[in-house]
């Protein structure tokens, strides 16, 4: 059975011997602790309980970095033997939508942090307005990633066996294209699954879950958020400003 | 009890504070736009490389708060990285020295 342990009682403090005061104690069912001031059971303190998350969240994102790092691997060694055919094929990325994304992107990690900032400082309302403007701009940075693939996909520049590019000979130029759909692809499936979490956060904040000294979940939420804008700012440099 | 239970996990930034970073990356991504078509080849691929990195280090210190965070994120995330940049160094140093790759170069070059 998992317990929780109420934190109104003396947060920070180190359990004493004996057994607890039977009202400090309260099931709950398998779903763990609900309410996000409360302390599970394995642990002192609040704080401590987060610097776990906090600890536990750096290593997926250390994780997820690595996922990309195979890829942005395989595109240095390409790049390396293909340098003419990537400049070439680059020339026909979409450096518009490319660049709106960027600042759309740049923009959304800062109403994010304000976002958790709103929340330190008590203000519900504003927490909620300012996910949902980030969500906003990451649904617009995928409608605007739709629109180019739909662009690219019917000037024939598809990946691997499809590509059907008139104006570049397919030999090096379909390595990039295929590279560009899959960084691109991996990437804004991030964004979408990132997109799903801050509606969750939205709700959640909505709902009054989160307090100053508490909104795990919010921090966590927004780190992954950074992390896709990170992911952005070496694929922008990388995949349309080849010159 | 160790005494990093009184470090600040979090030096608060400013709403200020984080507008100014803000203002900082779009900057440095107006400056990469230029950049582009200022430095060309080999060199316009160190400075747009660079000026990622910046941008990257403002993200995570100031928005993901890992300057002001326990040393254990720092350490749980510096080391990915570092094996992400050796990753990518290894894979170039094969790359580069294969003499093979000489001969891939320019059937595209020769035919624009």
């Amino acid at each position: 059975m998992t317990t929780s342990i109420d934190t109104t009682a003396h947060p920070g403090q180190a359990p004493t011997g004996g057994p607890v005061a039977p009202s400090r104690i309260h099931p709950r069912s398998h779903r763990g602790p609900k309410a996000t001031g409360s302390v599970q059971v394995q642990y002192d303190s609040l704080e401590r309980q987060h610097a776990t998350a906090r600890l536990g969240m750096w290593v997926f994102l250390a994780s997820e970095s690595l996922l990309f790092a195979g890829l942005f691997a395989l595109y240095a060694a390409y790049r390396f033997v293909y340098p003419v055919q990537f400049h070439a094929a680059s020339a026909h990325a979409n450096l518009v939508i490319g660049t709106v994304n960027t600042y759309l992107l740049l923009t959304s990690s800062l109403t994010m942090a304000l976002a958790i900032h709103a929340t330190r400082r008590s203000h519900r309302r504003r927490t909620v307005a300012l996910l949902t403007a980030t969500i906003a701009l990451g649904l617009t940075f995928d409608v605007l990633k739709g629109i180019e693939y739909a662009g690219h996909l019917a000037e024939g520049l598809a990946p691997g066996g499809y590509y059907a590019f008139g104006a570049l000979p397919a030999r090096g130029v379909v390595l990039y294209v295929t590279l560009y759909y899959l960084l691109t692809g991996l990437h804004a499936l991030h964004v979408t699954g990132g997109l799903c979490v801050l509606g969750w956060l939205a709700v959640r904040a909505q709902r009054g879950d989160f307090t100053p000294r508490s909104h795990i979940a919010l921090e966590l939420g927004g780190l992954y958020w950074h992390l896709v804008d990170l992911v952005w700012i070496f694929l922008w440099p990388l995949l349309y400003l080849i010159r | 009890m160790t005494t990093s239970e009184n470090i600040s996990e979090h030096p608060a930034p400013t709403a200020a504070g984080y507008v100014a970073v803000w203002l900082a990356l779009v900057g440095l991504a107006t400056a990469t736009l230029f950049a582009s078509r200022a430095v060309t080849g080999g060199w316009g691929l160190v400075v747009a490389f660079a000026i990622a990195a910046a941008k990257a280090v403002l993200v995570i210190a100031y928005f993901m708060h890992l300057s002001g965070g326990r040393p254990i994120y720092r350490i749980a995330f510096v080391v990915a990285v570092a094996f992400l940049v050796l990753l990518v160094l290894g894979i170039l140093a094969d790359v580069g020295t294969r003499s093979v790759a000489s001969s891939y170069v320019d059937d595209l070059g020769q035919a624009l």
